[in-house]
């Protein structure tokens, strides 16, 4: 639905030219809801603003729907413009137009006549939940409900793409799951291609599909969102991951001395990530079973991400050398994420 | 005060009325189209053309450093051409609008600019053009604060009109001039000033009541 060809975007800065985008390049599948999640200035607000073409890309081609953004008009621009919706951080309603009229203002744009736009606006304001506020001011609504309003205005075109710029960073966690609900809810019922930027992994977590990490105008990762949090690859992806996940190793571990080789009575700590199927199985029941091996279980977590059951465990084998090389074999060879954090000397085993 | 110098007054405030009421009128129709090319056509803004920005920005500029009194005096020749005449209050609004219009002008670039940017990026987002986004969103946006800069205008032109006596513009500014200051009759101009103060006083009033009725923030 969406493609960005080596996207670049160069601003003229005071101190010399800034490289916002430094070639990007990104294919978003229809129907899917893509999160692009970045620390503020690594580029994601430019990116999302040269999907509609908001910011003109300095290098490179925007592909929408088929349709070349980069190589139209201005008139032929803003018809397509009006396939792509776009919300915002801090809604953009029109203060001095009711929410009714914030929601016909597209159509009004599209010079529809009032009946039209009374059939028309009224079921989107059913689909927000807004129905009985139709007469209200922006002023007059909380967080929350201005940006159904603004999804509402966003979606009266019947565009094929949504961008969401920020959209819940204004707002608290609980309205926060509202509205990413609502827009998960539209992403079902409409076939609506998502596009969100963000800094919150919660919400990619909660509605994304696929997400792409970005940096210093790069992206520098992209997957679906659990391969992301089983197996990311790099720090500032962690990073992100830590903000929900705890991917630390409980205090006083951390402190060990850890060598990469099996050492006279010392025992293997293992980080082991179960999702899914792999998450429901008694796989630690039956390593012990099978193996002549202590299991110590220092730390865990059990999340779910969209729906699906995602844990955490750092775990210490403890046994004869064999036993304990049996065991990794066996955990190898199920669906797990595993990470060897090294053997530690038995006698300095931290209490766990 | 006879019945006479009272339609003296009556009259000279219908001038007063009208000079301000016909040069407000014409300074609206030129200086808030003025206001929106000056914001839009700035650097980065929905029209931009920085040449032209620089231009009218210098024209304007020059407008209002010229003290009223002798811009007045200075366009003569052009007031002539415009209303055929140098004298009377027909010549006086060529000169009241002419210094109106840069003065609305600049008061009006300064409300639209307030409107929001996010704003303007949500209505191109959704396809808008240029004359919509001015017509639909910044003009309806800015509204509250085009009236009160509206209501700036009409005060300082009855300020002005005043100055026109000088050049026999006519109304309460020259009344009070001939009659109060030139025959030594302080009751006419204490009629003048109080008459000239109660009408600004209505006029900021209904211009605070209606910018607060149309903002909706």
């Amino acid at each position: 639905m969406i493609e960005l060809h080596g996207i670049e975007k160069e601003y003229r800065g005071a101190a010399g030219p800034i490289r916002a985008l430094r070639g990007v390049d990104l294919a978003v599948a229809a129907g899917e809801i893509f999160g692009i999640i970045g620390k503020s200035g690594a580029g994601k607000s430019t990116l999302i603003r040269c999907i509609n073409m908001l910011e003109r890309p300095s290098a490179g081609r925007v592909l929408v729907d088929g349709r070349e953004l980069t190589a139209l008009s201005g008139r032929q621009l803003r018809a397509a413009r009006k396939k792509i919706g776009m919300i915002f951080q801090h809604f953009n309603l029109l203060s001095c137009r009711t929410v009714f009229d914030n929601v016909a203002f597209p159509l009004e744009l599209d010079g529809k006549s009032r009946r039209e736009i009374e059939a028309e606006v009224a079921p989107l304001l059913e689909l927000v939940g807004l129905t009985d506020r139709r007469g209200q001011y922006p002023a007059q609504l909380s967080g929350g409900q201005k940006q159904r309003v603004a999804i509402a205005r966003a979606l009266a075109n019947n565009p094929k793409v949504l961008l969401c710029d920020e959209a819940t960073s204004a707002l608290d966690p609980q309205t926060t799951r509202s509205i990413l609900e609502l827009l998960k809810n539209i992403n079902r019922k409409l076939r609506l291609t998502i596009v969100l930027i963000t800094h919150e992994m919660p919400v990619i977590k909660e509605i994304c599909d696929r997400v792409a990490v970005i940096e210093d105008g790069l992206i520098i990762e992209q997957g679906t969102v659990t391969d992301l949090f089983v197996r990311p690859q790099t720090a500032t992806t962690r990073d992100f991951i830590r903000t929900i996940v705890n991917h630390d190793l409980p205090p006083g571990l951390a402190a060990r001395a850890f060598s990469p080789l099996p050492q006279e009575g010392s025992s293997l700590m293992l980080r082991l990530s179960f999702l899914g199927g792999s998450a429901e199985e008694p796989v630690i029941a039956r390593l012990i079973r099978k193996f002549d091996v202590d299991v110590n279980i220092l730390f865990g977590n059990i999340d779910t991400i969209q729906d699906t059951p995602f844990g955490t465990l750092v775990v210490e084998l403890a046994g004869e050398q064999a036993a304990v090389s049996g065991a990794l074999n066996y955990l190898q060879a199920h669906e797990l994420g595993i990470e060897v954090i090294g053997y530690v000397a038995r006698n300095a085993r931290a209490v766990g | 005060m006879s019945p006479e110098m009272l339609a003296l007054l009556a009259d000279s405030f219908v001038e007063t009325i009208y000079m301000v009421g016909v040069s407000a009128f014409i300074a609206t129709l030129l200086g808030i189209p003025l206001g929106i090319v000056l914001v839009t056509t700035g650097q980065g803004h929905i029209l931009e053309n920085t040449k032209l920005n620089a231009v009218l920005g210098a024209v304007v500029n020059a407008t209002r450093s010229t003290p009223f009194i002798i811009l007045m005096v200075a366009i003569i020749p052009v007031t002539r051409a415009l209303a055929g005449t140098s004298i009377g209050t027909n010549a006086a609004i060529v000169p009241l609008s002419i210094a109106a219009i840069p003065f609305l002008g600049r008061i009006v670039e300064a409300a639209i600019r307030e409107v929001d940017h996010g704003v303007i990026e949500a209505a191109q987002a959704m396809g808008a053009s240029p004359l919509q986004i001015i017509r639909k969103v910044l003009i309806p946006e800015a509204l509250p604060a085009l009236v009160l800069g509206l209501t700036i205008t009409v005060v300082s032109l009855i300020g002005y009109s005043a100055m026109a006596g000088a050049v026999g513009g006519g109304g309460l500014g020259d009344l009070a001039i001939r009659y109060g200051y030139q025959r030594f009759r302080p009751d006419i101009m204490l009629a003048t000033v109080v008459i000239l103060i109660a009408t600004v006083q209505l006029v900021q009033s209904c211009g605070d009541r209606l910018a607060r009725r149309l903002n909706k923030r």
